[in-house]
């Protein structure tokens, strides 16, 4: 009887018609289930602060020859640069790839984008044939090197920034090079961690093999494979579709950094974007050449990241896969700080990553100016790393990225307080850096009056104060945005600028340069200031109300609320005195 | 003899079951009265008793679900609390952890701090990670804080002091100070809900349970007047996000506990169901009009998680992702879920792909076969021209349903964009459904580290019948049963907990330096503090057992895995440390035994141990639906295209094997049993389905 059909020779025969046009629903869900799965994998078991709290790793899958199917919902900085360690394994063993074959690479100039993220790649074979590769990435706490923690900004060359290991096989055929893990082990100051991360990207491939075999199971690997190709080509024509209801035209931003923290001079930056019929260029054209410090960003990362500014405009439902890369094209020139020539040194690329970013998206708000928030200071600009011995003999190395808050909108105020969409990360809870560290935290606050004013407010900057419980131990700080503040939009001002310093044990205030690295003892206290956000609109059409509330909520000053904004704030509880403001108002404006 | 009540209140109704002693099953749906629920609820009450079959003296206790916290914060109606913490952190309440649940999104707003920032104040004082006194609390600060504190005429008070997990010495005298001022305003110590590390975490929980709680303990007042003005002075149990029930009194004080209290509701129930057919291995799910919800019950137990997000929505990775919500960490079970249900909406995006929700139609318009003005297809509509759904009305003969509707909605939506036939489109919905409703249940499983194809579905909600079949054979799953009162099932599932109460305390050290007296010793303290709260339940001495557990991970790692902590000994650091391999590797398919384990938390349950079981042996529906109710043509998918298929209720399904295609229409549901299955009726009234 036909009816008796078994439920998978049904599901079978469906999927081999010509044209199923809901498989490629199914295998869409299936592929970013799988990538989320093994995303999975790696936060529940990998060792590293940096991995745990601020989610930097990724996974990803690809077909066998090396185009990225789908990606893990992870760090979106990593978006378009997954599928270079792909092909630069292909590039150094295609042929030599075999069943059970692991490769590693962290070499930024051959599939990585700075040494603290490793890389494996694994291959996967059904029924002999080799059906595609599954990937994970993450940052190490450490990757040996001159400093701990492995994102120095003034190495000048990448041979000081750490172990460089070029793409290599890490198991031969199911067996680990042991010899490669010793190497590992002996050259990172926390083996226990970096191994233990280790494992935990290796764990996460073996998911998505595992799981990319039963998938291609129901569908037989040839259906499968045309149907990834299908879903490559829909999301393809999915984003032409909403770059095509953006205006046309060309747009430029300028935007800085103040310093590679050797050359005190500002870095230009420049992007200029042209939106196309159903395409879009972003074009770094002018921007600075590659500088001696440690920040030159190679161009997976520049390319990540232009990538992912431009999915912040487009249909969020959109899939991570090589089908949303086709329609735009990014032009980085050679021996720029935005495609460095080796052996520049690369380890604090982050920073340079969140300019581009910032100037991106200053080029994409002339385009939408409905959509776009004025500067954040919302993606981790400020790394802190300390590193050093403590009491009992044994060595630490403590790693944290900061961030504070999001430029004012176009109709909203900036989130005080949020990550920006290119990052996911989270802070450190300050019981748990007690608990695990030799430090004390004593502060972790807002800071009032370090929005930029605007009809639509900037977040405000957060501080963050550390006690040192340790002697002789090293501190390193790349922060920025102090010479060059967030942008303002439409009028908007500025947010605060950042600031660093630290108080010793003896009372004594040392203001720092934004870039340094020192020597740090018991009882000093180390503060960071964060930048705040930029504001949107005209200050003087902000709405006395939400200014006299943020005078209330302590967020804004009475006299920040009068100079910023012209509205007069007096009185307990607090009110607006609503002839001043209006007489303040007007002189203000005649002013400007 | 005395009948047990479940009561579980919904968004538009309020689902009550009444379960007698000899097994038999009775139930009322009533609409719910969001202005005061309690109103709805002795209503359903009241009607039943009216219907003669019930008498109150019959009513030996009554089980309760709310979502009257959950509401209070989603519609930002709780109380105005003031929040005291330690000096330069006031702002961590805010600041959160930072995160976000969605990626790439500029228009996301994260939720409105429940403490605005003039209400959030410090005191100065340091106690260190160990417990240490760094700097003693500065009374006379402290002082003119609550003096501003009482001035700002707040309903509630929330302390959180830094490290306070360690020591909750100081936040104790913030409290006397309070005292010495008001006596009767309530106060929530994070030392004594959550000692348990991670400022932010523990400063939400604490800023919830003081936000709710007013409101708790309004609700459930009027709900015991309303039950005493009727002459029904039974005990009011409150089920809690755990699985676990607890008396109305301690919910009010610690409302922290019942927030996801449905939910959990209908996967007790399924635990209880799989341990009587013999300890199964269940995946439980749960299919409403807007949601699909999926839980793992291993041979007859659920898995807990340690915290949840409130008001965060739906979201797919929302494992990974987080942020979204209110963060409470306190113990529920392990529910996955997707926003894809009966009333999902249906439409295609721009790059010609078909989606499936997670906008709902909702109770109004609802689908466009209702005929109450929605006019974009649904989930619903497409099972309604499958021939899944009875077409002419609501299974039970409530709301008429119009089919020519949803074939319109479905024709002009899918059908014809698409160049499909009407139920090539309709299929594709239900399968693209499926594929949404999948990603629920591989999160409990998969993800998890289970193969699904070991388990069982138990299918439940208004739809999960419906869906169950084909989303089994997606999973590769063979084994499908519909429990009695599919539709209503969460209220039955209230009628299992037993009384039960969660502690938590962090006790952070290397496990190679145990020390076990000092281990004792903090268990012994969360003992005498569960069993004081059991006195209060009423249960004696003899009446208490106490289960413990211990948080363990390696030295340095994201999340901590909780194993037992023996009750017979066996608890040495070796053997703890074998445990805990063995748990991870069971999780993570790896263990590292030369690295370092730490233990986080101490965790003790306390439970009330009932004099005789509450659950009888066996459960019926009480009445018989009316046998054979014909046939009707349906859709199996293109390789077996329509079928003209039987109709009956359960009742007609005996205890030998009745081949598919069938379907079982009922009161609150519709059972699909395909061609190539088979089906029968097993103990407990439930319908066992085997694919073939």
């Amino acid at each position: 009887m036909q009816a008796q059909a078994s439920g998978e020779a049904v599901l079978r025969k469906e999927m081999l018609q010509t044209r199923d046009p809901f498989a490629l629903e199914l295998i869409k869900n299936a592929l970013v289930t799988l990538a989320d799965e093994m995303a999975l994998t790696v936060s529940r078991t990998a060792r590293s602060f940096v991995v745990k709290e601020a989610l930097d790793f990724s996974t990803a899958l690809f077909l066998a020859d090396g185009e990225l199917i789908a990606q893990g919902t992870c760090l979106p900085f990593h978006l378009g640069a997954m599928p270079f360690a792909v092909r630069s394994v292909l590039n150094t063993f295609g042929g030599r790839i075999r069943p059970g074959d692991l490769f590693v690479t962290n070499d930024p100039y051959d599939g990585s984008t700075h040494l603290p993220d490793v890389v494996l790649v694994r291959p996967i074979y059904r029924e002999g044939a080799l059906l595609g590769f599954s990937s994970a990435l993450a940052h190490m706490t450490d990757i040996g090197g001159r400093i701990p923690g492995g994102n120095a900004s003034d190495s000048t060359e990448v041979y000081q920034e750490g172990l460089r290991i070029p793409p290599s096989r890490l198991w031969h055929q199911g067996v680990p090079d042991e010899n490669l893990f010793r190497i590992i082990e002996r050259n990172v100051r926390v083996p226990d961690k970096v191994i233990g991360d280790i494992r935990s990207l290796i764990a996460a491939c073996m998911v998505g093999e595992r799981e990319m075999i039963k998938l291609a199971d129901r569908y037989g690997s040839g259906p499968f494979r045309q149907y990834c190709i299908d879903l490559l080509d829909y999301t393809e024509r999915f984003t032409r579709a909403e770059i095509a209801k953006l205006p046309k035209g060309t747009w430029r931003f300028v935007d800085h950094l103040d310093g590679d923290g050797i050359d005190p001079r500002p870095i230009p930056f420049v992007a200029t974007v042209t939106i196309g019929a159903d395409d879009l260029t972003i074009d770094f054209t002018g921007t600075s050449p590659q500088v001696r410090g440690a920040i030159n960003c190679v161009f997976p990362f520049t390319l990540s990241t232009a990538l992912a500014c431009v999915r912040s405009i487009v249909d969020l439902s959109i899939p991570n896969n090589a089908g949303y890369f086709r329609p735009i094209k990014v032009i980085a020139p050679e021996g720029t700080i935005v495609n460095p020539r080796p052996p520049a040194a690369v380890a604090a690329r982050g920073i340079t990553g969140i300019r581009i970013a910032d100037t991106v998206f200053g080029a994409l708000a002339q385009a939408v100016p409905h959509l776009i928030p004025a500067c954040g200071s919302n993606l981790p600009e400020v790394g802190v790393s300390f590193g050093g011995t403590d009491a009992h003999g044994k060595s630490f190395v403590y790693l944290e990225f900061l961030l504070s808050s999001w430029g004012g909108g176009p109709d909203r105020d900036g989130m005080d307080a949020c990550t920006g969409t290119l990052v996911n990360y989270s802070n450190t809870p300050a019981e748990m850096i007690e608990a695990d560290q030799p430090l004390a935290v004593e502060r972790y606050a807002f800071v009032p009056d370090t929005g930029g004013a605007g009809r639509f407010r900037g977040g405000l900057a957060i501080e963050r104060h550390l006690r040192f419980k340790a002697d002789d131990a090293v501190l390193q700080i790349r922060s920025d945005r102090r010479d060059h503040r967030t942008y303002g939009l439409a009028g908007g001002g500025q947010g605060a600028a950042s600031d660093v310093s630290i108080r010793r044990a003896d009372g004594k205030v040392d203001h720092l340069p934004a870039k340094f690295l020192t020597r740090v003892n018991k009882g000093d206290v180390f503060a960071v200031r964060m930048a705040g956000g930029g504001g949107f609109g005209d200050p003087l059409e902000r709405d006395p109300d939400a200014v006299l509330a943020d005078v209330v909520e302590g967020k804004i000053t009475a006299a920040h609320a009068r100079e910023g904004y012209g509205v007069v704030v007096g009185g307990s509880p607090p009110g607006i005195d609503a002839a001043a403001t209006q007489g303040l108002r007007t002189r203000m404006r005649r002013r400007s | 003899m005395a009948t047990r009540i479940g009561i579980d209140i919904g968004g538009t109704f309020t689902d009550l079951v009444f379960l007698r002693p000899d097994g038999r099953v009775e139930r009322a749906k009533v609409l719910s009265t969001p202005e005061d629920y309690s109103l709805g609820i002795a209503t359903g009450i009241e009607s039943t008793l009216a219907g003669g079959s019930l008498r109150i003296e019959d009513v030996a206790q009554i089980m309760h679900g709310t979502t009257v916290a959950t509401n209070a914060i989603l519609e930002g109606k709780g109380a105005r609390v003031a929040l005291i913490t330690t000096e330069g952190f006031r702002d961590v309440l805010e600041i959160r952890r930072l995160r976000m649940p969605v990626l790439y999104d500029i228009r996301w707003r994260k939720p409105r701090t429940l403490v605005p920032r003039h209400l959030r104040f410090e005191v100065a004082e340091r106690i260190d990670h160990e417990g240490r006194v760094e700097r003693p609390l500065d009374e006379a600060g402290a002082r003119t804080v609550v003096e501003r504190v009482l001035a700002g005429k707040v309903d509630a008070i929330a302390v959180c002091l830094l490290n306070a997990y360690a020591n909750g010495a100081h936040e104790q005298l913030v409290r006397e100070l309070v005292r010495a001022r008001d006596a009767a305003i309530p106060v929530t110590l994070s030392s004594e809900l959550l000692p348990e590390i991670r400022e932010y975490e523990r400063t939400s929980t604490t800023v919830v349970n003081a936000y709710v709680l007013p409101v708790v303990r309004h609700y459930l007042g009027r709900l015991e007047a309303q039950l005493r003005a009727r002459k029904i002075s039974r005990p009011l149990t409150i089920m809690q996000s755990s699985g676990g029930a607890m008396g109305a009194a301690a919910a009010a004080e610690r409302p922290i506990h019942i927030i996801e209290s449905g939910p959990a509701a209908g996967v007790v129930g399924a635990a209880e169901l799989a341990r009587r057919l013999g300890n199964l291995s269940l995946l439980s799910f749960d299919m409403g009009g807007t949601t699909a919800k999926a839980a793992l019950v291993d041979q007859g137990q659920y898995l807990r998680v340690g915290s949840l997000e409130v008001g965060g929505g739906i979201n797919i990775s929302g494992r990974l992702l987080s942020g979204g919500g209110y963060h409470v960490r306190a113990p529920a079970i392990d529910i996955a879920e997707v926003g894809a249900g009966g009333g999902s909406l249906v439409r295609i995006d721009a790059g010609g792909g078909l989606k499936v929700g997670p906008e709902s139609a909702g109770a109004v318009p609802g689908p466009a076969c209702y005929d109450q003005g929605g006019t974009q297809p649904t989930v619903t509509d497409a099972n309604v021209v499958l021939g899944f759904i009875n077409p002419v009305a609501l299974a039970g003969g409530g709301l008429p349903l119009r089919r020519e509707l949803a074939v319109k909605a479905l024709e002009e939506a899918v059908a014809k964009p698409m160049a499909l036939t009407l139920e090539e489109a309709a299929w594709g919905v239900h399968r693209v459904a499926n594929a949404a409703m999948a990603r629920a249940l591989r999160a409990v499983s998969t993800e998890r580290g289970r193969d699904p194809r070991d388990f069982a579905i138990l299918a439940f909600g208004g739809n999960g019948p419906v869906h169950a079949a084909t989303l089994a054979r997606l999973l590769e799953i063979g084994r499908i049963l519909v429990p009695p009162v599919p539709g209503l099932f969460s209220a039955l599932g209230m009628l299992f907990p037993a009384v039960e109460r969660h502690y938590v305390r962090t006790f952070k050290r290397d496990l190679a330096a145990l020390d076990g007296t000092a281990l004792e010793q903090a268990y012994r303290a969360m003992e005498e503090e569960g069993g004081a709260a059991l006195a209060e339940e009423g249960f004696a001495p003899g009446m208490r057992s106490f289960e413990r557990q211990v948080d363990l991970r390696y030295i340095g790692a994201n999340s901590e895995l909780t194993v037992a902590h023996g009750a017979d000994g066996g608890n040495d650091a070796r053997s703890l440390r074998e445990r805990f391999g063995a748990a991870h590797e069971h999780q993570y398919g790896y263990r590292s035994d030369e690295e370092a384990v730490e233990i986080m938390n101490l965790r003790v349950i306390a439970r009330g141990v009932a004099t005789e079981s509450h659950v009888p042996e066996r459960l019926t529906l009480g009445a018989e639906a009316p046998a054979g109710m014909g046939a009707r043509q349906v859709y199996f998918g293109p390789a077996v295209g329509w079928v003209k298929t039987p109709i009956c209720a359960r009742g007609d399904l005996g205890e030998t094997w009745r081949q598919g295609p069938l379907l079982v229409e009922e009161f609150d549901s519709t059972t699909v049993i395909p061609p190539g299955a088979r089906a029968r009726r097993i103990a407990w009234d439930t319908i066992e389905i085997e694919l073939g």
